[in-house]
């Protein structure tokens, strides 16, 4: 498990900056610096600009991404924004809206 | 991990406004507000930095801030904190250290001193001819008030005022002594919703 987790019923609205991985099941406004792996379940909602490492899109994600290494999108996950990364996976069933930037 | 549940890792650090319905656990840093229904946790490395609005609020780590909890603030051993306490029932353990007022709400000066001797008599009691009945339909009229003294026209202040009248009553007491009594008990039993009262005796408290 995650060491951080932003529960479900929960709002943040400001700046989460850190060094482990990140589950978000509520809502983050705002902005997210990460060094790990963000995770973004079914139930969590992001309107925030995005540095991390690894992204897991499984819920909804709106504002632009920028991962050191890759940025995954779920199967039901929605994703709104620029996103750049060397890496991209965007599932079946998945939606997205946005520029794509693979340079690495 | 059924029950719904919020952590702030180690690494990690929240700046901004925070707010649930759910528990919530800083092993982090926090910094801005938090507004919580449920129970805050500082864990021990945990440090927060902000105004905190909740229901039960425990703190082993450091916390920098005015806390306000509907129940309780509970200090543990390993807890640093920093500022003001507003619950109506603040722990501070041994070992744990606290700089800054606490409030546990209008418990009230007043009434404590109720038992004794009656003190502070109510000012109507003190003239002669008010009768008993009088002075019990005014109260019941207003049964939210929770001032001991009928407060003719100034002093609303529950905590600030009590030396003043209380000297001059003692000469009444003995004239009423029976009047008072029988206030004082009608007025124990329910206690009522004293919850508007907290930002006048903080005021008061605050001058020094």
């Amino acid at each position: 498990m995650a060491n951080t987790v932003i529960g479900s019923s929960i709002v943040i609205d400001g700046e989460i900056s850190g060094e482990e991985d990140l589950v978000i099941q509520g809502t983050v406004k705002g902005r997210i610096i990460l060094k790990e792996n963000l995770y973004v379940e079914q139930s969590g909602v992001v309107e925030a600009d995005i540095q991390t490492a690894n992204i897991e899109i499984s819920g909804q994600v709106t504002g632009n991404i920028c991962a050191t290494d890759k940025v995954e999108i779920a199967a039901g996950g929605r994703a709104v924004g620029d996103i750049k990364a060397p890496r991209i996976l965007i599932a079946d069933g998945a939606i997205f809206k946005g520029n794509v930037d693979m340079d690495a | 991990m059924s029950e719904p549940m919020t952590i702030i890792g180690t690494n990690t650090f929240v700046n901004g406004n925070l707010e649930g319905d759910e528990d919530l656990t800083v092993e982090g840093r926090v910094e801005g507000s938090i507004n919580l229904s449920k129970t805050l946790t500082v864990e021990v490395g945990g440090v927060v930095r902000a105004n905190i609005n909740v229901r039960n609020a425990v703190v082993s780590g450091i916390l920098v801030g005015n806390v306000t909890a509907q129940e309780s603030v509970h200090v543990t051993e390993q807890g640093r904190v920093v500022g003001d306490i507003s619950a109506p029932r603040v722990i501070l353990v041994d070992g744990a250290s606290f700089r800054g007022n606490i409030d546990m709400g209008d418990f009230d000066v007043d009434r404590a001193t109720d038992g004794f001797a009656s003190k502070g008599l109510p000012r109507k009691a003190r003239a002669e001819g008010e009768e008993p009945a009088a002075e019990e339909k005014s109260r019941a009229e207003r049964p939210q008030v929770v001032r001991t003294r009928p407060a003719p026209v100034p002093t609303r202040r529950p905590v600030a005022a009590p030396p003043k009248p209380a000297a001059p009553a003692k000469a009444a007491q003995a004239s009423a002594p029976a009047v008072a009594a029988e206030t004082a008990v009608k007025r124990s039993p329910p206690p009522p919703p004293k919850v508007r009262a907290i930002g006048k005796t903080k005021a008061v408290k605050k001058k020094h």
